[in-house]
């Protein structure tokens, strides 16, 4: 009686064991990414917005307008500050793994503009340097708080808000943390927000540049 | 103050964090253990192993804090797949043989017979049923889906870490079973085992992660950077998955195969010795070793 009792615990154990094997596997292959899902992986706007016209300065020193002035045929906007310690590094280091990865014939067709919501402290200098660390093709753009102010308005996008500085005059800087993506007919229909990762870009980049509109 | 260690959207520094959680768990796992040597003593005389038993059972405790605390458990938490890799491996070749090895016989008895859990056990030390399931363990804990939605919470990371230290019990129970019956008794087998269940099968996927082309896990692909791309800490990783159970498997495979060759190489010794200790076989007889 004891013997059956044991061989059915080591039976169910080892088909439980089984069980185990199969779904975990299972559970490995299937939740990597899965590069086939149909939909785009942005956040798809429910209303068309136009580029915005406005000119900052860009890191060399020199006048720099959004749509006069960017060449390829898709322009990724973003509002963000070097000091910023988590969305901006990585939004911008998922975006560069991406193009990275899609080969430059897609990463030479973008134009990732950079406006830094922290013009006090991000000199022109210190910004080139910031986005160097990812991409010496990345523009950075720099302007007066007003101007700053008045070209989140015109993406559409909230003000950035300065935190209180700490003992050592550090702040935080409150922003908005989307990139906007610009198709060649200066028309933004998607927008990719924080957690946007490098497998969801290489989905939608190489459709967004062969012209498909995402539409909600 | 956070319980446990899992992943949160904050800028890494190197300022200490406590964990309560992590805290009274060691300290539950000692105080028992304490405990039960306490009531053992009462009836039993005090021999030289039990400070062999205790020292290897702190050992075990030492790893599973390590494993579990500031610094490695925050940033396996939700900062870098290799430290979690880590985790993974101090708690899997660290923690759980040192705190089975620290067990003694009699306290194992005692556990498992109050939980009712001992033909469960006696199941789970089968060789077959541990490489499957302690397999099955590492596989699930490491899948992207896994390690995404049980990272996120401190809740989920608890009990990733709990089934990491389960699943060494496990693909342990085999070799260093504090129930001497439970676990295999062949040194060859023993040897075969281990490097099927802890050497051979956890390369596949070790692999599949060094050589993804993409982050897999988007806990890490988007967690506040500490030096490491996504995709080379993901790399590294794969690597500590594949090979940083080498020094401890194979030094187990080592010292069991020694123990074997030894107890083999004395046994004609003893025969020989057996054979001079016998009186002068009767004329005629064959009974004589050549």
């Amino acid at each position: 009686m004891a013997d059956t009792e044991g061989n059915l615990v080591r039976n169910v154990a080892i088909g439980l064991a089984v069980v185990a094997v199969v779904l975990g596997g299972l559970a490995f292959v299937a939740s990597g990414n899965d590069t086939s899902a149909p939909g785009w992986r942005g956040r798809v706007l429910p209303e068309a917005e136009t580029e915005p016209d406005f000119t900052l300065t860009d890191t060399s020193g020199d006048p720099f307008n959004l749509i006069e002035d960017t060449t390829g045929d898709l322009t990724l906007l973003m509002f963000g500050y070097t000091n910023c310690p988590d969305i901006c590094p990585i939004s911008l280091g998922t975006l560069k793994a991406a193009l990275d990865d899609l080969g430059a014939d897609v990463a030479n067709r973008v134009d990732m503009v950079f406006v830094t919501a922290d013009p006090d402290r991000d000199t022109p200098e210190r910004l080139r340097t910031y986005l160097d660390g990812y991409s010496t093709d990345f523009i950075g753009l720099r302007g007066t708080a007003e101007q700053t102010e008045q070209a989140q308005d015109l993406a559409n996008v909230p003000r950035a808000q300065l935190e209180d500085a700490d003992a050592d005059g550090e702040y935080a800087v409150g922003h908005a943390t989307q990139i906007i993506a610009y198709q060649n007919d200066g028309v933004a229909r998607i927008v990719y927000p924080f957690g946007t990762r490098a497998e969801d870009w290489k989905i939608d980049l190489p459709r967004l540049l062969a012209g498909e509109h995402p539409s909600a | 103050m956070r319980w446990w260690c899992s992943a949160v959207k904050q800028d890494w520094d190197w300022t200490p964090r406590p964990y309560i959680g992590v805290w009274l768990l060691i300290a539950g796992i000692v105080a028992l253990y304490a405990r039960m040597w306490q009531k053992h003593r009462v009836e039993f005389e005090t021999l030289d192993d039990d400070k062999h038993y205790m020292r290897r059972f702190a050992g075990g405790v030492f790893f599973l804090w390590v494993a579990s605390d500031w610094p490695i458990g925050t940033l396996g938490g939700g900062y870098l797949a290799s430290v979690h890799m880590m985790q993974f491996m101090l708690y899997t070749f660290a923690a759980a043989p040192l705190l089975m090895l620290g067990t003694p016989e009699w306290m194992a008895r005692s556990v498992l017979d109050r939980l009712h859990l001992r033909g469960v056990w006696f199941a789970l030390s089968r060789p077959l049923v541990a490489v499957l399931l302690s397999n099955a363990f590492l596989i699930a804990t490491h899948s992207p889906i896994g390690v995404d939605s049980l990272r996120s919470s401190q809740f989920g990371s608890f009990a990733m870490d709990m089934i990491w230290l389960f699943s060494g019990f496990v693909l342990w129970s085999p070799i260093i079973n504090p129930i001497r019956e439970a676990g295999m008794t062949s040194a060859p087998g023993r040897i075969v085992y281990l490097f099927l269940a802890a050497a051979l099968v956890p390369m596949i996927p070790g692999g599949f992660i060094t050589f993804s082309p993409s982050a897999l896990y988007s806990t890490y692909e988007l967690a506040p950077r500490v030096g490491l791309s996504p995709l080379h800490d993901q790399q590294l990783a794969g690597v500590i998955m594949k090979l940083g159970s080498i020094p401890v498997v194979w030094t187990a495979m080592g010292v069991i195969w020694f123990r074997w060759y030894k107890k083999d190489s004395q046994r004609p010794v003893h025969r020989r010795a057996a054979v001079q200790r016998d009186p002068a076989p009767a004329e005629g007889s064959t009974h004589a070793l050549h």
